[in-house]
């Protein structure tokens, strides 16, 4: 803002003379005076508003300031009523009562905000030099510069101009060859093929979707308290494809935000939808749900209005707007578009929270296909076999010898069986084991007391799929069956418990706030043997929970479903003894499984007529169980052998195919809950203070949708695209050009709103917003269009004259010269030193990263960084833990992605000096740098550090700057020849190894050249 | 024109946006002499009091009703269920709402009153009970949130949620630092024995927010670099480095005279500083040549880096060396079962090392214009959490009342503000809000936290947003 104060008066010196409402007075009287007299409702003073016109003329006579309620106020000679109070800690300055002042005398006129009203495209002004404009752009430039009395740069040299053109468009430096291509090709358009070339690169995808990462909040955490992980990577690689396909930003649009509610919506669109769950999720033990409910809706309202529209709407989740004529009731209207989302409160504090879909990969879903073939096919084959297989069944049946006892049991996965049988596993405990006739066999007898110590059997934890069963005759209605799990009440494991005549399931981490509990709500009767079953997912829900009692589902009680952490535990498996309880009465044949079971194999387990049997019984008169039960001991043990292979290999098949898909990445996604939650407004924006109840909506400032749109998200995203909006268009054009000249058009990249900053060129944003529109929100065409222009080409030397007027370069009288992004500081030094590894998309990685910042925030685990290519990916693809972002990147300004940003920030300090300087990515940079200026720069030292110096700037040193760079190589050879170590401490730096090959002194002296190369002002800035 | 001294005045009069320190606004200063303090027109708003804050952060919610709020009606009470008089239904976390008794759990530690103030402190802290005339109490203090992450953010940055700036970089942006070569705000971390398994930090709660990065708290840690980076790698020596910077500097003023570029000359002196700081920093942390006696005053954990008797040692060092905000975080207050056990040690973990932190401020003369803030960010309900025993009880989260106290420049002290209900369950005498401790900080600064703002979002943002009243009681 100072330096805007510094433009201004060069601006209204050379200005047309008339006020303009807009340019001029709105900021004003928004800043001054409306948090008192604007939209705010409930604290606006003597019913004065002046951000609306009618509400302005109370207090305005057009044409007569001094007659003018207004004027005399701010003028008035008592401090007392003078305006503004002096306890708003406002003031107007003399050129400011100036201002307004001229805008009464000259009639007052209104406008409307510039930012609601439709751009309107002017056709490109007349300029001075009509040689000048390459294309559109130039004449808006140019036309203002004429006004300003200020020339254009010439344009830059080549070298300048690749290597400007490579970081804004791919966000990597040029290589040499690229370099040399350029300054030899003579064509006419050798600019434009650049141009066409890096856009067709897979690197722009990337480069683009670094700063909608910002916007979006991506990380891969969630942000609260543990900050956990959780995966939301196949997102983000959906954004490079979709900026590398060059996909429309008004579909790019409506799929981000609604892609699950189009019509036959395809795997991709919903995974689109990621965009709004990339906020922050809570998982705090004793958080309380509801409360961030309403942070996550509010969330997705800031950051969609922030990103389409430039709006800060959530300025009025508490009270109306005080500065945009947004009501209270407006935002909790447009929040009503994000709140009927089926989510928790209560976020899994580890992984990804529903709703989420799995998001395979491109190979994944070839892999995929290709296990789905085979299932097809061996289902095929084994179908094929029906009628042969039923004749060998009726065949076996026939010829099998009944009295000889033969039973079957799932046995898949099956980790442990106690047919207690006159024998006990493990140890017995309080007493000996007693027996008695059991379901099978004999049975366990308990007394209250006694139980069995079965040793380190199931120790399944809360992603594990598993199984328990046994049969069990209760004599007294509350007990342990099967547990793994602390020996007192309520403690951490998981269990199968007796309470009260009905079955329960715990899971317990810590009672009441980490834990699941379901029951049956049918009791389980006493004195009589019943087959308990249950059966698990892994999917931490009580939703993955199935109870059978005597092989039919059981109806379920949700006790508790608020499962968050693992309840693994080291207690060994127990029977008849848990948490404190004690069983009473007989258990038999207790199964302990690795895998969930279907309800066909529970029904099966429960039949406990033996299949000797069971094939006496006729077959139509078997139970559907039974006959699974016979069919499979058949098909299993006593089919022929290609039956058996048969049924082995679909059944193998469908594992594996289950298998991998548990193992597919998830996406969070966007989803209708069925029936809409009711919207309330908010009092003082609090979870717990709902006011009035409202419906969805569009705030009334804005064009209302279209009377036949669907009044939901889908309808909502389609009105943002429409052509007539006012903002989307605006704001992401206005976005684009802050990535490529530093400075948005609007300075307030994130704020359009009467606070937001009065463009700087009003008539080039409109004529680039109508254009965006017009080719269809065509993004690489809009990025073409910008830096081809003849604006984007300039030189970006100053003169000190230049300096001085337009210190911050906002008319573009020269090229803008600004830092590297974060990313690019980090991706060029691996680029130049060779290192890179460009891979596509994939989980994030953790490259270098000062040991300790992980654990000594939380005590936790620490930092475990990767090895190999995984160091030395682009800066975009670096793990990004919210609660202990990676310094590298934040030291350069990075945005923190705790919430959504948009403004470009960029500061200059001593820690990114001390990073460039120290930080082992950059020193073993410059070593493998140096490897590259020995082996590929030419014979002489001073063709080996021209090739240097050109592997980060583009160009050759000239002779002062090579003679500096040729002093301090020998200063540092010169020290290394004195002593061994030095030389061979610095070369150890960085996983990679120095090239045996190369004389290790002379190394460590270009190395330390190409440190000094790496912290050049020039090598971390675009020129 | 000469590029050089145009760039030198651009580059002193602070107007570049991208001119900057991390928290290391007063680096500034001996580049650009004493006119340029690296402070906001127009402040301090008053003749401060003090010139620093050590603010001693004990991170997980220190039991007011074991330490310093004092209720002897209790001990009748012990196992009773909470009277619903006493709740009024109000919120409980997650991890009790679904409790279905509350009984009252006395403290089983002793209490007795101290001082000309005659303070309540407990068995438990012996050595600050010594110095309770030194101190001041507030009891009435209360939160909004009631779990940690949303109360520890609320705490450093006025909002339960992200994005605010901490206070230490409100008061970095505003006042900027008294040392050429140190940060003006610094952050330690150190963890209690109380409860190992402690709620968690987040680099957010020194964080910036939206103002600029450089006003962000730089952390000094204890493991490995002081400051990131700060050690040049074996192979490169101190003078191998300055010449490197001589180099650098060359090269880059070529750069600038073609260019004139100002902000190539704000990279220059960025270089300088950041060379200072490679001195002295290590001269901060190495406490070798303090005397035995410190180390027996603030105890034999303080030689063990990373401790909090070691980091309140350093702050020591810090207030000396003029750090504007100097920030400790204690962790290990989570006494949600086992209180018993894990008390009584996290205790003398503090006791010693705040009792020794002021006695030794004091006896530099630190004291006086330097203020010690203490407290977390909530307190513990009355209520055991899980089953009350003989010897073990827990507590839950207690946002409705807690205990903080103050010591040194313009604090009054031997004063107590405010007080509880015969629970320590709700406030019946003056409390004070979070925003009001902030106002009260700042204006031991001479700060009037309404005029601390910076726009953004097209908002004048302050700390205490709308809220916020100066605690006139606790005032010297």
């Amino acid at each position: 803002m100072r330096n805007l104060r510094l433009l201004l008066p060069l601006i209204a010196a050379v200005a047309p003379a008339a006020v303009e409402f807009n340019r001029d007075i709105r900021p004003i009287l928004s800043d001054k005076c409306f948090s008192c007299h604007g939209p705010d409702d409930k604290n606006r003073m003597a019913k004065l508003r002046l951000d609306t016109e009618a509400g302005a003329r109370a207090a305005v006579v057009p044409g007569d300031a001094n007659k003018s309620v207004l004027y005399q106020r701010i003028t008035h000679q008592t401090r007392g009523l003078r305006m503004p109070p002096v306890a708003s800690g406002n003031t107007l300055t003399e050129r400011e009562i100036g201002l307004l002042r001229d805008w009464i005398d000259e009639g007052a006129r209104w406008q409307g905000h510039w930012s609601f009203l439709k751009p309107v495209r002017m056709a490109p002004p007349k300029v001075s030099n009509p040689a000048w404009p390459r294309n559109a752009i130039d004449h808006f430039i140019l036309a203002r510069l004429d006004r300003e009395g200020l020339k254009p740069s010439p344009e830059a040299d080549r070298r300048t101009l690749i290597r400007r053109l490579s970081f804004d468009l791919t966000g990597l430096p040029p290589t040499p060859a690229e370099v040399d291509a350029f300054l030899n090709d003579s064509s006419p358009n050798a600019y434009e093929k650049v141009v066409d070339r890096l856009l067709q690169a897979q690197r722009f995808g990337e480069r683009m979707a670094v700063r909608w990462l910002d916007a979006a909040r991506y990380a891969d955490t969630n942000g609260y308290q543990t900050d956990a992980e959780r995966s939301m990577w196949r997102w983000r690689d959906w954004v490079i494809d979709a900026f590398n396909r060059n996909m429309p930003f008004d579909r790019f649009t409506v799929e981000q935000l609604a892609g699950d509610l189009l019509p036959n919506a395809t795997r991709d669109q919903i995974l689109a939808t990621g965009f709004n769950r990339n906020h922050r999720g809570n998982g705090e033990g004793g958080s309380i749900p509801e409360e961030f409910l309403v942070e996550y809706s509010v969330d997705r309202v800031d950051t969609t209005s922030t990103v389409w529209m430039g709006l800060t709407l959530a300025c009025s989740r508490c009270h109306d707007h005080k500065y945009d004529p947004f009501s209270q009731k407006d935002f909790y209207r447009f929040f009503g578009f994000f709140n009927n989302i089926p989510e928790k409160g209560k976020v899994f504090k580890y992984g990804n929270s529903p709703p989420l879909i799995p998001a395979p990969t491109a190979s994944q879903e070839a892999e995929l296909k290709v296990i789905e073939g085979r299932l097809a096919k061996a289902d095929d084959r084994f179908e094929r076999m029906y009628k042969e297989r039923k004749a060998a069944q009726v065949e076996w049946e026939r010829s099998l010898d009944r009295s000889r006892p033969l039973d079957w049991a799932p046995s898949f996965a099956m980790t442990a069986h106690y047919a207690f049988d006159g024998q006990t596993p493990g140890i017995a405990r309080e007493g000996s084991p007693a027996f008695d006739s059991g379901k099978l066999g004999q049975a366990a007898v308990f007394d209250g007391k006694r139980y069995v110590e079965a040793g380190n059997i199931g120790q399944y934890g809360m992603l594990d799929k598993f199984a328990l069963a046994a049969w069990v005759k209760p004599s007294q209605p509350s007990g342990a069956i099967v547990t793994r799990a602390q020996d007192i009440e309520e403690q951490s494991g998981y269990g199968l418990y007796l309470h009260q005549g009905k079955l329960q399931v715990n899971m317990i981490v810590r009672w009441l706030d980490d834990c699941l509990r379901v029951e049956t709500v049918d009791p389980v009767k006493l004195n009589e043997w019943t087959h308990v079953a249950m059966t698990y997912d892994g999917s931490r829900t009580a939703d993955g929970i199935r109870v059978y009692l005597n092989g039919e589902p059981a109806k379920l009680k949700y006790i508790v479903d608020d499962l968050n952490q693992d309840f693994r535990s080291k207690e060994p498996l127990r029977i008849g003894a848990g948490n404190g309880m004690r069983f009473h009465g007989s258990i038999d044949d207790v199964r302990v499984y690795s895998d969930a079971l279907t309800s066909a194999e529970a029904a099966a387990l429960a039949v406990s007529t033996p299949v000797n049997e069971l094939v006496g019984l006729e077959s139509a008169k078997r139970t559907r169980a039974q006959a699974d039960k016979v069919e499979w001991c058949f098909l299993e043990r006593f089919a022929p052998q290609p039956i058996r292979t048969a049924w082995s290999e679909l059944h193998g098949l469908r594992k594996q195919r289950e298998k991998f898909l548990d193992g597919l990445p998830t996406v969070m996604v966007m989803q209708e809950r069925p029936q809409v939650r009711e919207t309330f407004v908010l009092n003082r924006g609090q979870y717990d203070q709902p006011g009035e109840k409202v419906t969805r909506g569009i705030p009334a400032a804005l064009p209302p949708l279209p009377r036949d749109a669907s009044l939901d998200r889908l309808g909502l995203a389609r009105w943002l695209v429409s052509p007539d909006h006012p903002l989307t268009a605006r704001v992401t054009v206005n976005r684009f050009w802050q990535m490529l000249f530093g400075t948005g058009i609007v300075k307030t990249v994130e704020d359009f709103g009467s606070q937001g900053e009065w463009p700087v060129h009003p008539e080039l944003l409109d004529w680039l917003a109508t254009e965006f529109v017009r080719t269809g929100w065509d993004v690489k065409a809009m990025m073409k269009t910008m830096v081809t222009s003849a604006a984007y080409r300039q030189s970006s030397k100053a003169t000190p004259e230049l300096l001085q007027k337009d210190p911050e370069n906002r008319l573009l009288a020269r090229g803008s010269r600004f830092r590297l992004a974060p990313e690019m500081v980090r991706d060029q030094a691996l680029s130049a030193s060779g290192l890179l590894v460009e891979k596509l998309g994939g989980p994030s990685v953790k490259p270098y990263q000062p040991a300790g910042l992980w654990k000594e925030l939380s005590g936790g685990a620490d930092y475990q960084r990767d090895h190999g290519e995984n160091l030395y990916r682009r800066s975009m693809y670096t793990y990004w833990k919210r609660a202990s972002p990676p310094p590298g990147l934040m030291t350069f300004d990075s945005a923190g992605r705790e919430t959504c940003t948009v403004r470009e920030n960029r500061t200059n300090t001593p820690l990114q000096a001390l990073t460039l300087m120290n930080d082992e990515t950059y020193l073993e940079a410059s070593r493998k740098m140096a490897e590259r200026m020995m082996r590929e720069g030419g014979a002489t030292v001073d063709s080996r550090l021209a090739y240097g110096f050109s592997l980060a700037v583009s160009r050759h040193p000239k002779d002062n700057e090579a003679r500096v760079l040729k002093a301090s190589f020998d200063r540092n050879l010169a020290r290394f020849q004195r002593e061994d170590e030095p030389a061979r401490k610095l070369l150890a730096q960085g996983e990679s190894k120095p090239d045996p090959a190369l004389n290790a002194k002379e190394l460590a002296a270009y190395a330390s050249v190409a440190s000094l190369i790496l912290n050049l002002d020039e090598a971390i800035t675009k020129e | 024109m000469n590029h050089l001294s145009m760039t030198r005045r651009y580059f002193f009069s602070r107007t570049s946006a991208s001119l900057g320190v991390p928290a290391l606004a007063g680096l500034l200063k001996n580049d650009l002499g004493a006119a340029e303090s690296g402070t906001l027109t127009g402040l301090p708003h008053f003749a401060p009091k003090a010139k620093r804050v050590i603010y001693l952060f004990q991170s997980g919610g220190p039991s007011q009703l074991d330490m310093f709020d004092w209720k002897p009606a209790l001990s009748g009470l012990r196992g009773k269920e909470l009277p619903d008089s006493v709740r009024q239904g109000q919120r409980l976390t997650g991890m009790t709402a679904t409790q279905t008794s509350f009984p009252v759990a006395p403290t089983i530690y002793k209490f007795a009153q101290h001082g000309n103030s005659g303070a309540w402190v407990s068995e438990l802290l012996p050595k600050l009970a010594k110095m309770a005339d030194d101190l001041t109490f507030i009891k009435s203090m209360h939160t909004n949130a009631i779990n940690h992450d949303p109360a520890v953010t609320f705490f450093q940055t006025g909002f339960i949620l992200a994005g605010r700036p901490s206070i230490g970089s409100w008061l970095a942006y505003g006042l900027g630092s008294e040392n050429k070569d140190l940060p003006a705000f610094v952050v330690m971390i150190s963890q209690g024995t109380g409860n190992p398994a402690d709620q968690p930090l987040y680099d957010r709660l020194w964080g910036s927010g939206f103002l600029p990065t450089r006003y962000q708290g730089v952390k000094f840690r204890s493991i490995g670099d002081p400051v990131l980076h700060i050690k040049n790698p074996e192979g490169i020596g101190r003078e191998d480095r300055r010449h490197f910077i001589d180099e650098l500097s060359q090269l880059n003023q070529i750069r600038l005279d073609e260019f004139g570029d100002p902000e190539i000359a704000t990279r220059v002196a960025q270089y300088e500083m950041a060379f200072r700081m490679q001195s002295s920093v290590p001269d901060l942390i190495d406490v070798s040549k303090e005397p035995e006696r410190v180390f027996e005053m603030y105890g034999s954990e303080s030689r063990r880096p990373g401790s909090f008797a070691a980091n309140c040692l350093l702050a020591r060092r810090l207030a000396e060396r003029g750090v504007r905000f100097i920030q400790l975080f204690h962790r290990g207050w989570d006494q949600h079962n086992k209180l018993p056990k894990q008390l009584p040690g996290q205790c003398r973990d503090m006791d010693q090392a705040c009792s020794a932190l002021i006695t030794d401020l004091k006896e530099r003369g630190l004291l006086e214009d330097t203020l010690v803030v203490w407290g977390g960010e909530f307190g513990r309900t009355v209520y055991c959490q899980g089953k009350l025993t003989e010897d073990d009880y827990g507590r839950d989260h207690h946002p409705r009342c807690f205990t903080m106290w103050m010591a040194g420049g313009g604090i009054k002290p031997g004063v107590t503000v405010g007080e509880t209900d015969d629970f320590s369950y709700n406030i019946v005498n003056e409390p004070v809000e979070v925003h009001d401790l902030h106002a009260t900080i700042l204006h031991c600064l001479g700060v009037d936290h309404s005029k601390l703002t910076f726009k953004f979002q097209g908002r004048h943002f302050r700390l205490t947003d709308i809220h916020g009243k100066v605690v006139k009681k606790v005032l010297a």
